[in-house]
Formats: C-alpha cells, structure tokens, sequence
C-alpha cells in the first residue's frame, strides 16, 4: 500500500465528525467515483458469495445475526488496516510511547478482524463478506494531526456503530462479545484523543449531557465509513 | 421527569451545568427522548426488595434490579470522584487538566445517577447514607489507584448485565441506554490509566489504557479475577472468545498479553458487590 498524501484545508474538514451533512454529500459523491474500480475489483473476487440481487460493485452485509456481525467485521477490516499503515509507516516525530501503543492499538484492531474473519465463517461460511479495500486517500500518514485525527474518527465511530447495534442482536453470545470489544474501542478512542488534547477523553462532542456516549444507526455508520472503503457497503438488512 | 429540578440539583454540585448545557444544541431535547426511552412500564417493586437484591443476589432477573444496581455503582463513584475533588490532601496534587478530567468525570457520574433515578422512579433504591472511602485521598497516587480500579470495574459490572437487560425483554431500549453509559465509563477507566501512567501520577509506565493480562497494578486484583462462574464470567487474561482460542486459532499468532486487551471481559454482580464492599464501608 502506497502512503498517499494530502495536505491543505480537506483535513480541516476531515477532522469534523463524520456524520454532518458535508460527510453525507461526499459519501455520494465516492460512491459514484468509485463505482467503476469497485465492479472491477469484485469481478476478480474468488469465493465469492455475492447475493445476485443486489448491484454489481456493492458488498451486502446480509441479515440477522450474521449481518450485525458482518457490520462489525467491516469496520474492524478498517481499523486494523489503517492502523496497520500508521505502524507500517510512522507520522513525523511520533514518540517512542506513542508508537509502543499504536502498535498495540493495531494488534487489537487486527485480533478483531481475525476474530469475526474466523467465527463468522464457522458460524456461516456462505454468508461472510470478501475483505475489503480500504481508501484512505484523505489521510496524510506522515502527519500526525491527520492520523490522530482519523484514528479518532474511527474509534468513536466504532464505539457509536457497537452501542446502536447492540439492541440488533439476537443471540446472547453475539450480544455479550460486542460488549467485549465495544469497551476496549472506548479505551483506544479515550487515549487517541487524550493525546490529541489532553483531557478530552469524553468530550461534550461525544458524551452528552446525560453521560451517554454515542449510539448510531447502521446507516448513519455506513455513510459515515464509506468513504474509507473501495466496495460500496448496503447494510439495509443488518439485524433484520 | 422535572427538567428543572435536575438542572437546579446539578448546579449545586456543578456550578457549570448551565454553561455545559447550553453549549449543546441538542441537550434539552436529548433529555425529553431519553426520558421516553427511560420511562419504565415495569411495575415498581418493594424499594428494600430491590435494595438487597441490587446488594448481593447473584442472577439479577428484572431490569429493575440491574438498574438499581447500576445506580448503586454510579452513586458509589460519584461520591468517590466528589470527596476526592473536595480533599484537601489533594488539593496540591490534583490541579490544572488533571482536576478539570476529574470534574468532567464527576459530572458524568452524576449525570448516570440522576438518569437512573429518573429511569427508576418510585422503584429507585434509597441512597446509602455515607461512602467512606477510608485511605483513598490520602495521596495522588492512591487516589489514582481507587479511581482505575472502580472505573474498571464499572465497565465489567455493566458488561455483566448486557444478557440480562436482553433476556428480561429490554424495555424501552435499555439495553442501548447502559451500553451508551458502559462505553463512556471504559473512556473514564483509560483517562484514569492514562494519568497514571504519566509523570505526574509517578510514571507507572507499565499501565496502559487498556486492560492487559489480569494486572492489577495496585489495585486490588479481585478486580481482574474471574467472576462467578468463572466460564461465564472470565478473569482478564482470557485468551478465548466464542469457544477459539485466539493467539492461534485465527489464522495469525498473536501474543497473549494483546489478546486479553483486545477484550474486556463482564464481571458478575455478586463478585463487583463484593469487591466494592472490600475497599468502601456504604
């Protein structure tokens, strides 16, 4: 994977969270230019398990149980490849501490995507989604405002999409390892901003005046994290 | 739900509520939904009842129960966090962004509180009368240390209960409710590892902000031990998930101090009472 670069004033709009209007707009706008590539891409899937129905270039998630954990495979097939490329290739002047824990952080983000890769196909061969590309064209990986950034956009991202999908499930299995991860990505969200800004660890952006953290729906995570997939993601059936 | 009374109680113990508030566009009528969410349909049960129940009872059944237990550990942790920001042996110590996530912390705390009590209505268990925290202010670092170690365990508290809240139907949507508080507490528990992993809390840089192995690092170690039962409820340092064993089993090896922070495990109800009873008199 190549560190693509970008500087200037998209980062400044990168940072806002992801599920403002502005984001919904280039959720669209990404969707269609990367329509072309996808369909390509997938056409040279092995293995692939794609429901006929739905439009070639897009990736279902499928329904039930198994689609609430296909939502999570998703993004932990995000994370863990981001964190794979902040470790692969440090921003400028990261600290000795900062990259023993991002280290960290990206074995935890891959046990993850290894974890649902290996229980979904136990549980489901038929019905796991392919891997998926990611795009993170946006984000200018020598800069450590820009990764920082991102990574908390991830993490609190993560946290939203397990505490909105947590009433999705079904089996009390399912239901209690969400809750297994759903805390750690809390933790790795927590330290990614309290290295951003000290001290904003649960900031009013992200805990409401009841204490609450953030719960989203499936589709408010999507919009929010299809920009960073090549593969256009339908989640419409997830818990269903 | 009295809007404000709540506001005028939380000004007494947050003289910046009212700022906090209107900063959020959203914050009044965040409150009118999860008032709705929240309004409980269940039929108020005896308050002593639920009282001992949410004390020792291992199986909490309704979410009665499971909410006055929460609302148990919450009040038990705002008292913590509020005799801390009131100690005088911390006063020196505790200044600058170190006080202020205090607060923040604080106010969160109180915050669960009073929407648990909200929640509950007439079946909201009485407040004990006093925390006594005993040794815990008498320095930064323990201080520091209780703080990790009720904030860890809160996390495993509400991790417990998640089954429960789904299996007694999750009315209202509980069940989203408690995991919007359990993630905000596991933010809470990697501030407080944070801290004391930084120089000012004694550069303790073995802790990280998350939960590796089943270390305790001064805090009492039960608080990291497996529950009860122990298949259900493991200690820290388990290495499997949904029956894999995942330093080898998924397709990589992985190292089994990255495997056990990868995930934080739930803790029984009886087990959490016990620990908590072992450090607070309440």
């Amino acid at each position: 994977m190549s560190n693509i670069t970008q500087k200037g004033s998209d980062e400044a709009e990168f940072a806002k969270p992801l599920y403002t209007p502005i984001k919904r707009r280039s959720f669209f706008m990404y969707a269609g230019a990367t329509a072309g590539a996808t369909a390509l891409l997938l056409s040279g899937c092995d293995d692939d398990d794609e429901n006929v129905t739905t439009p070639t270039g897009t990736v279902s998630l499928g329904s039930g149980d198994v689609g609430v954990l296909n939502y999570a495979y998703a993004l932990e097939q995000l994370e863990a490849a981001f964190y794979a490329q902040v470790i692969a290739t440090p921003y400028t002047g990261i600290s000795a501490d900062e990259r023993m824990a991002l280290t960290a952080i990206a074995k935890h983000e891959a046990i993850h995507r290894d974890f649902f890769k290996t229980a979904i196909t136990a549980a489901a061969a038929n019905q796991i989604i392919p891997g998926l590309n990611p795009d993170f064209s946006r984000v200018n990986f020598s800069s450590r405002d820009s990764v920082l950034t991102t990574a908390r956009t991830f993490e609190d991202l993560g946290v939203a999409a397990y505490n909105g999908a947590g009433s999705l499930i079904k089996n009390n299995d399912y239901l209690l390892i969400a809750g297994k991860i759903v805390s750690v990505e809390a933790r790795h969200a927590a330290y990614i901003r309290d290295l951003i800004t000290p001290g904003s660890f649960s900031g009013n952006d992200v805990v409401n005046a009841q204490g609450l953290d953030q719960a989203l729906s499936v589709t408010q995570v999507l919009t929010a994290a299809q920009p960073f997939i090549k593969e256009r993601i339908n989640g419409d059936n997830v818990g269903k | 739900m009295n809007l404000f009374k709540i506001i005028s109680e939380l000004e007494k113990v947050d003289p910046e509520v009212m700022d906090r508030l209107t900063h959020r566009r959203s914050a009044l009528s965040a409150l009118g939904d999860i008032s709705k969410k929240m309004a409980l349909a269940a039929a108020p049960i005896a308050i002593g009842s639920a009282f001992n129940k949410a004390m020792g009872q291992n199986n909490l059944t309704s979410v009665n129960d499971v909410l006055n237990y929460a609302l148990l550990l919450e009040r038990l942790e705002y008292a913590f966090y509020d005799q801390a920001l009131k100690a005088t042996t911390l006063t020196a110590p505790l200044t600058g962004v170190a006080r202020t996530a205090i607060e923040t912390i604080r106010a969160h705390e109180l915050a669960h509180v009073t929407l648990l009590t909200s929640a509950l209505g007439s079946a909201a268990a009485p407040a004990p009368a006093n925390f006594n925290f005993g040794t815990a202010f008498a320095t930064y670092q323990s201080f520091l240390t209780f703080a990790q170690a009720f904030e860890d365990l809160g996390v495993r508290a509400y991790k417990g209960q998640a089954t429960t809240i789904k299996t007694a139907g999750n009315p209202n949507n509980v069940l989203q409710t408690a995991l919007q508080i359990h993630s905000v507490e596991a933010r809470h528990a990697a501030h407080i590892r944070y801290m004391r992993r930084g120089a000012t809390a004694g550069n303790q840089t073995t802790i990280m902000p998350w939960i590796v192995n089943a270390e305790a690092n001064g805090a009492p170690a039960p608080v990291y031990g497996a529950g009860n039962p122990a298949a259900t409820f493991p200690a820290e340092n388990n290495i499997m998930q949904g029956g894999l064993t995942l330093t080898t089993g998924i397709g990589a090896t992985y190292d089994p101090a990255d495997v056990s922070a990868a995930f934080d495990e739930g803790l029984d109800n009886t087990t959490v009472t016990n620990i908590a009873r072992s450090t607070v008199t309440f």
